[in-house]
């Protein structure tokens, strides 16, 4: 009958054949009600008996109608993608990771999961198999998982089940159905693998180990007391002195090892009953942590902005990731819960340009967002985990208010927010270079770089973007490496008197093709120690026939540190730079 | 001559009484007092009078000098009083209308929850970790005592990139992560992002978690038990009543679940905890013999629902202005 013993397979296979059972009797009440109160409809007495054995002992039970078999009944593996229609009318395929309850030509039933369609019992059935079978859990596990299915049996079957009650509830349900529907008994039937049945072996409970474990020191009159009522079995061991041997019942199989033991003993004998203590530390002062320090800071600078932080799902919709960086590769989920979800993120801009779209469909005009969290991309198959932080603002620069005009944000105020975080962050030479990106608008976006290394990317909405969007005005954003910003070290503090600083401006016209970037960067290259700051104070293009030309207008701000510079060292800084600049930038001093 | 000077005093206090403005008045002083001013003049030609007359004559104008300082100050001062008052009153405003606001933006009720959590523990010594989102299937489950096709792993309903990677269910892996760095004893809090195939009312495919972990010589379900209600009375700012509940945890072991019980007399279910299993230990290489430990795990989520009392756990991930202005 049993024509199978791989070498981690466990199974025990047990049948009856019961004839002449009364088709049309009828479920008792008493026995629906507790069907019910667990549940289970009441479906015919053969099913409900069934369900009811398998409540009552957790063996679960499965009934063959006996005319729909051939000759015998075998358990095997399945053969690779053999077909099977099964009970809740689905046609599933399996492989040799299956067992298969069979007769000579087909497939039964999945064992331990589901029976087949046909082989099972109708209304008009009289003669029955009855099998009560015990699968180790390994052999079942998992297996309904990946056949996208749950049965009862299943569930039981890979949690476990006791392997010593299969004949006591092929006994229930035989005295059950004769009482209810009569029929006759044949001969139970069983076959075993050649591997035995797993047993339940002593285990040693230290007295010790509860204490180290518990905390506390129960009596062992409660810890015998408690074994005892769980249908242990205990030897002393030195007079109970060290603790005790103890074995669980066949049904507690899931009692294995002294700490299983302990959390039965804590279990009954109640969580409330140990007291709540306090461990003993060496006591520490200690600050807040830098980790915290520096997302307080973040955050207190981008409040004061006006930005909420948003938290956005990590997955996307392909289309949008695409977008953001067509370099990355993209890292994409086996199992999504919808294609719009299928895609771990690139960039943390799809989840803000979605959080900008529902609130204007919400009415709000000026919007200022940004969000910490991870980007994904992966090098040679290896998922790579970034950092960043992300902002975008839209709309107005301030609040409606009688005191302002509308002006709507531009580039220069994302900049300037990112300043205002680099400044308290100590990070100097933030470098803004021009760049292409397909989200971003050209000539509005820049990378952002320090020492060399790209550390983000700012730009306005590449404005076919807000077309599709249906947005009307144009959003920034930026997104930045979260761990490039690093809390300043602590800086110690140099006294110093102060000499009074001299201003000098310097208006002149710069041909186009030069950034303004390049002329500040070139003065500070002229390496004049004196020098403190330069601000660009104005900026108009000027219409110079066919050229257009910038007009700008500059202050250099002098001071020394020891003394009070005279008139005429800073006029000879001045013609230094002026010098440069004419040469380098052909400027025309205005 | 004392009628010229009478006639001099006279015509001195009057223009000086009519006069209104500050500038004029410096005009009159210099006029009658200034070098080369009438008073002035009077005085240099006392030379030209008969010396019997001189001193009388010199002391009437001496007075009649102070007079007009005298009367120069006080117009002076009764001038610069009304000068003020008509500069207070042409800098009267409106001072209902609103000021010059910036908005001020908001934390994430989510990072509100977190940080604060963070902070309670981090108060009690633990340190915080960090790890990877992508984990392998290691760390995520064998590790933690669920070895492969284990029901437990059903439980967790995870994403899969490929048979290696997979998105952490848990942050439990952050604490194998740091026994592994750093060994035992250990007091750490892993808070991050995790994720679990579930999309309903009370489930997002992406949320928050906050697990932690002791191991120490000497750490038993008793530290457990303080340390939980502690932070719970911490956490929710008024002392709350918990129960421990027992429960099944494939890393735990005993396993409870703890309750509080809320405003209305129900007991609500916060967060798992319990002994950590000696497998888990085991794995590790950590002698189970002489060290012991507990870990807890939380939803950021549920925590911040039950203490803002919010509905519905997809509205974290909506990120509506109006939701977000509330924190």
């Amino acid at each position: 009958m049993l024509r199978f013993s791989p070498r981690k397979i466990v199974l025990f296979f047990m049948t009856r054949v019961i004839k002449s059972i009364n088709k049309d009797a009828n479920t008792p009440k008493w026995l629906k009600k507790r069907l019910e109160q667990s549940g289970y409809k009441s479906i015919n007495a053969i099913v409900d008996i069934a369900n009811f054995v398998m409540l009552e002992t957790g063996q679960p039970l499965h009934t063959y109608d006996l005319k729909k078999i051939n000759e015998k009944i075998i358990v095997r593996r399945a053969n690779d993608k053999e077909a099977i229609d099964i009970l809740d009318g689905s046609r599933k395929l399996l492989d040799s990771d299956f067992l298969v309850i069979a007769d000579s030509k087909k497939a039964l039933g999945i064992a331990g999961i589901m029976g087949s369609l046909d082989s099972g019992i109708s209304d008009d059935t009289e003669n029955i198999v009855l099998e009560s079978a015990y699968f180790n859990y390994e052999t079942i596990m998992g297996r309904a998982r990946s056949l996208s299915l749950h049965s009862e049996a299943s569930m039981r079957f890979e949690r476990g089940v006791d392997p010593m009650i299969q004949e006591y509830a092929i006994q229930r349900f035989t005295s059950l159905i004769n009482e209810i529907a009569g029929g006759s008994n044949g001969p139970i039937h069983s076959s075993i693998s050649k591997k035995e049945l797993p047993k339940n072996k002593f285990i040693t409970l230290r007295k010790d180990k509860i204490k180290q474990i518990l905390g506390i020191t129960i009596p062992n009159q409660t810890i015998k007391s408690i074994l005892n009522r769980l249908d242990m079995e205990i030897k002393e061991k030195d007079f109970g002195y060290i603790g005790w041997s103890v074995k669980a019942p066949s049904y507690r199989f899931d009692i294995n090892e002294e700490c299983d033991l302990i959390e039965e003993i804590s279990r009954v004998y109640g969580f409330d009953q140990i007291p709540e203590n306090v461990e003993q530390q060496n006591m520490m002062l200690m600050n807040k942590s830098s980790r915290q320090l520096k997302r307080e800071r973040i955050d207190s600078i981008f409040h004061q902005l006006g930005y909420n932080e948003v938290v956005n799902y990590s997955f996307v919709s392909p289309s949008m990731n695409s977008l953001s960086d067509s370099k990355a590769d993209m890292i994409d989920l086996q199992n999504p819960i919808s294609i719009e979800m299928s895609v771990m993120r690139n960039s943390l801009w799809p989840g803000l340009l979605n959080n900008l779209s529902h609130n204007i469909k919400r009415q709000h005009k000026d919007i200022k967002i940004f969000e910490v969290g991870k980007h994904f991309s992966s090098r040679k198959r290896r998922p790579i985990e970034t950092n960043v932080i992300a902002g975008l603002i839209y709309g107005n620069r301030r609040l409606e208010s009688w005191a302002y005009s509308k002006v709507a944000v531009d580039f220069y105020d994302l900049k300037g927010h990112l300043e205002d975080l680099f400044s308290v962050f100590n990070l100097k030479n933030v470098k803004f270079e021009p760049v292409s990106h397909p989200m971003l608008c050209p000539g509005v976006a820049a990378e952002i770089k320090l020492k060399n290394k790209k550390i983000g990317i700012i730009g306005m909405l590449n404005p076919e973007l807000s077309r599709d969007m249906k947005i009307e005005q144009d959003p920034f954003l930026f997104e930045l490496d979260y761990d490039c910003l690093e809390l300043p070290a602590l800086t110690s503090f140099t006294s110093s008197e102060y000499y009074p600083s001299s201003r000098r401006d310097l208006s002149f016209v710069l041909p186009n093709k030069n950034r303004i970037s390049n002329v500040t960067e070139e003065i500070q290259g002229l390496d004049i120690k004196e020098l403190k700051d330069i601000v660009v104070f104005d900026l108009f293009d000027k219409e110079n026939g066919e050229n257009t030309q910038k007009s700008i207008s500059i202050g250099l701000i002098f001071q020394a540190k020891s003394r009070t510079l005279k008139d005429t060292e800073i006029d000879g800084f001045m013609s230094k730079v002026i010098k440069m600049l004419e040469t380098n930038f052909q400027i025309t001093i205005r | 001559m004392g009628d010229n000077l009478s006639d001099l005093s006279n015509s001195a206090i009057q223009e000086i009484n009519e006069c209104s403005s500050s500038n004029d008045l410096e005009s009159i002083r210099v006029k009658y007092l200034g070098k080369k001013g009438t008073v002035t003049a009077a005085l240099k030609s006392l030379s030209e009078i008969d010396p019997r007359d001189r001193p009388a004559h010199g002391k009437r104008i001496n007075e009649i000098k102070t007079l007009i300082q005298e009367k120069l100050s006080e117009r002076k001062a009764s001038i610069q009083k009304q000068e003020i008052n008509q500069n207070i009153e042409n800098k009267m405003i409106d001072v209902s209308l609103p000021g010059r606001v910036n908005f001020q933006g908001h934390r994430h009720p989510v990072t509100k929850t977190l940080l604060e959590i963070e902070e309670i523990f981090y108060g009690a010594g633990f340190v915080v970790e960090d790890g990877p989102e992508i984990e392998d299937e290691y760390h995520n489950f064998t590790a933690l005592n669920i070895p492969h096709n284990h029901p437990a792993r059903a439980m967790h309903d995870t994403f899969y990139f490929n048979s290696e990677y997979l998105l952490r269910t848990h942050t439990s892996p952050i604490q194998i992560r740091s026994m592994e760095k750093d060994g035992v004893p250990i007091r750490v809090i892993a808070p991050g992002k995790v994720y679990r195939r579930d999309s309903d009312i009370t489930h997002t495919p992406m949320f928050h978690q906050i697990e932690g972990l002791v191991i120490d010589k000497g750490i038993n379900f008793s530290h457990l038990k303080g340390i939980l209600h502690q932070f719970i009375n911490t956490f929710f700012e008024e002392n709350t009543d918990v129960r421990f509940r027992p429960s099944y945890f494939p890393f735990t072991e005993p396993s409870a679940e703890v309750d509080i019980l809320s405003k209305d007399n129900k007991w609500l279910e916060i967060l798992g905890c319990g002994m950590v299993h000696p497998k888990v230990l085991e794995n590790l290489g950590i002698n189970t013999e002489i060290y012991s430990g507990y870990a807890f795990g939380m939803g950021v989520e549920r925590l911040a629902m039950l203490k803002y009392g919010i509905k519905d756990i997809r509205s974290f991930y909506e990120n509506d202005l109006n939701f977000l202005n509330q924190f």
